[in-house]
């Protein structure tokens, strides 16, 4: 199953086209950024059991890290996405210290003001950021092999590129969740006072986990602008925050590929019914709430359930 | 520039009684059910457009202030039945629940009434003279409207039975049930009870502001500012806590942007959580 | 080998804590000589698991210092004293539901090891899978090792805690209410196991069951509304006059307390 899919999704520069208009592998290529998002809120919900509605925040900062990058200072394509993944991560580090103290109820709440706040800068500070118009820039070439250049400018490159992050990203958070690490944050997610009283420090181990979907969160944010050559306050609104959450949930917290799925969903059900009728926020509040009564591990959740059920599943 | 700076503080202390009507709609949510509702604002905004409907359809103005808290009641009533009561047990599934409905409020909105926003003309017309400017009657019509909405919620907490039930659960969801009180409909009661709140808040407030299927998204932040501010379950600290920021956020708007106004009172708010996360008029706690 | 020359594992001295209007524990003075299973006892309410919770730093203490094998733990946070030696389990059973029995197992045993390392697999950490394999031999929980901790039955879980506060490798292990809700074959069960664990690791029970505590305690202490009521072997307890007053109106502790006393 997992063959199959990654082949396909390697193939799709030359397959989409062939089928359908080459929009669809600039939408494929959305989808694979936006999930990166939403494993952010994924790793954090699903695996450490915060739930942060505040993700749009170092979104914003990998967005503006690229942006500002490459439109104020001058940098390359390599230089501008370090700076677009060093900044989210400083800034997870900085708001994690404090947010990371508080209990789950108010850690939402605080994680949504942070972000509030920083939206609210953005907007003020326009000479810096084009506020909500926004700053365009014009895209660095990723790579030079003597005379020819591989950048986003090509779709074909720029949607090899982004799947490759985000492939390379998703091996590392499995890695991740079969490493010492990844059992102490699920141990925590489980039952974070039986986790301190065997001495795992729970609060460092926040921290932690903060600042790494910090980092996806910021990379989706980078790869964002240099995808749209453009970054803007709007995408820093809460609003933004919470759609990830809502294609985390339905794909499938606490799974690998549920961001992926989740994210596909909507995204796919947006472009296909945004051309026949504009309403189409109706049915991810509707899908939202019907998953979450319904079907609350979400997509994947269900798949597996299935799959246990056909095989017998040992119990 | 006294003159702006008088106006806006009363604009701030007016608009501070508004947020604490609808603010008291979410703390009520929030420390009864234990749900964070990102729909709340949307509440608000379903006030608005209650009030334009009625004034267009009937050409005044004045039912809307029964209309739509009664609408907002029964809408919320049967969306705590229907979508909240099944997923009582999982609080984070709530807060995605209350997110869905906001879009779907949104969205149904935006389908109705169009993307365009609409102004209501104050239905009381006219300004006074106050403190040496002229100052729109309406305003303080509303403002006073709001105190007397505040007034009879608090006189309903305490002197009603439904209201004395709603303390109890909230006190001690466990030994209220086994006293007697039937939880399911206090949970259906209290949720109804805040949007109807928010939908006040938004009939009141629709003169003064535009109505747009958006406007609740600006409203919910201040409202949790005021809840957290004012300290969880703590109803009065909040309403206090509306008024307050409120009038703080006007005078600051007088020398500086609103962005900057609604800058510091998110700071404010950080710090609150931070530092002391059971809000700062924990002695009102009743 | 002077039993008493040796300087106790624990050692309390007036620890106290009050709730509001209410002292939940007072003034305990309090020594636990090693190499002897103690059991703590006392009516609902007399503040049992307070006390575990003030030692184990779950909880500040208002007044009085916990000593553990010599070293002050007073102020200590619980994942501090947790890696100094001190294992507990809770009373109300509560493990990681999502992770394997194994995985429970696993993440104990390496806590106090450093877990800060996002790349090695847990199965290349050899040290703690043995620790696992042993843990899970030990308590007949091998063929469970793969399934959700949440799916176990109660006792199962309750024997999985108990797992997990062996796999800490403690130098004390303090036991709320271990066979709490178990059927009586897995109660004979689980006390076997702690009988054994009790000739490696010095062992602390809070226990209701008074059959239980008779047959296994070497030294019991009776609490009763926050104080210590008295301390001493079983015979000595069961013989004592201000026990079975404590006791009135519990007829089948009563019962035991009077064999005891004959046998």
């Amino acid at each position: 199953m997992l063959i199959v899919s990654a082949v396909f999704l390697v193939a799709v520069p030359w397959l989409v086209p062939a089928v359908a208009d080459r929009f669809w592998v600039n939408v494929m290529a959305e989808i694979l950024i936006w999930s990166l998002l939403a494993s952010s809120v994924n790793l954090l919900f699903g695996y450490v059991g915060l739930l942060s509605f505040g993700q749009a925040l170092f979104f914003g900062f990998g967005m503006y890290g690229v942006a500002i990058g490459v439109e104020k200072l001058g940098l390359g394509f390599w230089p501008a996405l370090g700076l677009g993944v060093a900044a989210p991560v400083a800034m997870a580090f900085v708001a994690g210290i404090f947010a990371v103290r508080l209990t789950w109820h108010y850690f939402a709440i605080i994680t949504v003001v942070f972000s509030l706040i920083f939206y609210f800068l953005a907007l003020t500070l326009k000479p810096l950021t084009g506020g909500d118009d926004g700053i365009s820039f014009t895209l660095p070439p990723a790579f030079r092999f003597g005379g020819a250049e591989f950048g986003f400018a090509s779709e074909t490159f720029q949607y090899l590129f982004i799947l490759a992050t985000v492939a390379l990203c998703l091996y590392a958070m499995r890695r991740l969740l079969a490493s010492p690490l990844g059992k102490a944050f699920m141990a925590i997610r489980d039952n974070d006072v039986r986790a301190s009283l065997i001495g795992l420090n729970v609060y460092w181990l926040r921290l932690a986990a903060f600042v790494m979907a910090g980092f996806l969160a910021g990379l989706s944010g980078a790869l964002f602008a240099f995808f749209g050559r453009y970054a803007s306050a709007s995408y820093m609104f809460y609003h933004v925050s919470g759609e990830a959450v809502v294609w985390t949930i339905v794909g499938g917290a606490g799974t690998l590929l549920g961001p992926l799925v989740g994210t596909s969903l909507f995204i796919l059900v947006r472009e296909v019914v945004s051309t026949h009728w504009q309403h189409h926020a109706l049915i991810v509040g509707a899908v939202a709430i019907l998953i979450v009564i319904y079907a609350p591990r979400g997509m994947v959740g269900l798949w597996r359930d299935l799959l246990e059920r056909w095989s017998g599943g040992e119990k | 520039m006294s003159y702006t700076l008088i106006t806006l503080a009363i604009n701030g202390l007016v608009w501070g009684l508004i947020i604490a009507l609808i603010a008291l709609g979410l703390s009520v949510i929030f420390g009864l059910l234990d749900i964070i509702n990102l729909a709340h604002g949307d509440f608000f905004m379903i006030g608005t457009v209650v009030a334009w409907t009625v004034l267009t359809s009937t050409g005044s103005f004045w039912p809307a202030f029964a209309l739509a808290p009664l609408v907002g009641f029964v809408l919320g009533a049967i969306i705590q039945r229907i979508v909240l009561q099944p997923i009582r047990n999982a609080a984070a599934l709530s807060i995605v629940a209350t997110f869905g409905l906001s879009m779907i409020l949104q969205e149904v909105v935006r389908m109705t009434f169009g993307p365009t926003p609409r102004r209501i003309l104050p239905p009381v017309p006219g300004t006074i003279d106050l403190f040496g400017i002229q100052y729109e009657i309406y305003r303080l019509f509303a403002a006073c409207v709001s105190l007397a909405a505040l007034a009879a919620f608090f006189l309903f907490l305490h002197r009603t039975k439904l209201g004395t039930w709603m303390r109890a659960v909230r006190h001690d969801r466990d030994t209220a049930t086994a006293m007697g009180v039937p939880a399911q409909r206090v949970y259906m009661v209290t949720f109804g009870l805040g949007f109807a709140l928010a939908a006040l808040g938004g009939v009141v407030a629709s003169p003064i502001t535009t109505v747009d299927f958006r406007a609740g998204v600006d409203i919910l932040p201040f409202c949790f500012m005021a809840v957290i501010i004012g300290g969880l379950g703590n109803l009065p600290g909040t309403a206090a806590a509306a008024v307050l920021l409120a009038f703080l956020e006007g005078i600051i708007s007088s020398f500086a942007s609103p962005t900057v106004a609604r800058i510091t009172s998110l700071v404010l708010m950080s710090v609150v959580l931070l530092l002391r996360p059971q809000g700062l008029f924990k002695g009102l706690t009743k | 080998m002077n039993e008493a020359a040796k300087p106790p594992i624990l050692r309390i001295d007036g620890l106290t804590k009050h709730f509001g209007g209410l002292t939940a524990v007072d003034g305990v003075t309090l020594e636990f000589a090693p190499g002897r299973l103690h059991a703590v006892i006392g009516p609902n309410g007399a503040g049992k698991t307070t006390l575990f919770n003030l030692i184990s730093g779950f909880l500040p203490s208002d007044e009085g210092r916990v000593f553990f094998a010599g070293q002050e733990i007073t102020r200590l946070a619980p994942h501090k004293i947790s890696r100094l030696g001190i294992s507990r389990t809770l009373q109300v059973k509560s493990v990681f539901n999502q992770l394997s029995v194994a995985d429970n197992l696993w993440i104990t045993a390496q806590a106090k090891r450093g877990v800060w390392n996002p790349f090695r697999r847990t199965a290349s950490y050899r040290e703690s899978c043995e620790k696992v394999e042993r843990v899970l031999e030990q308590l007949d929980l091998t063929a469970l090792a793969d399934r959700q901790a949440g799916t176990l039955s109660h006792g199962d879980i309750a024997l999985l805690e108990i797992g997990m506060a062996i796999a800490a490798e403690p130098k004390l292990l303090l036991l709320d209410e271990p066979i709490c809700g178990m059927s009586p074959a897995e109660t004979a069960r689980t006390v076997t196991k702690i009988r054994e664990l009790a000739q490696t690791i010095d062992i602390v029970l809070i226990e209701h069951d008074m059959e239980v505590v008779f047959e296994i305690a070497d030294d019991i202490t009776v609490m009763a509304q926050g104080a210590i009521l008295a301390c001493g072997s079983p015979k000595e307890i069961a013989a004592d006059e201000r026990v079975r007053e404590a006791y009135l109106g519990r007829p089948e502790d009563e019962d035991y307390v009077e064999e005891a006393v004959r046998a």
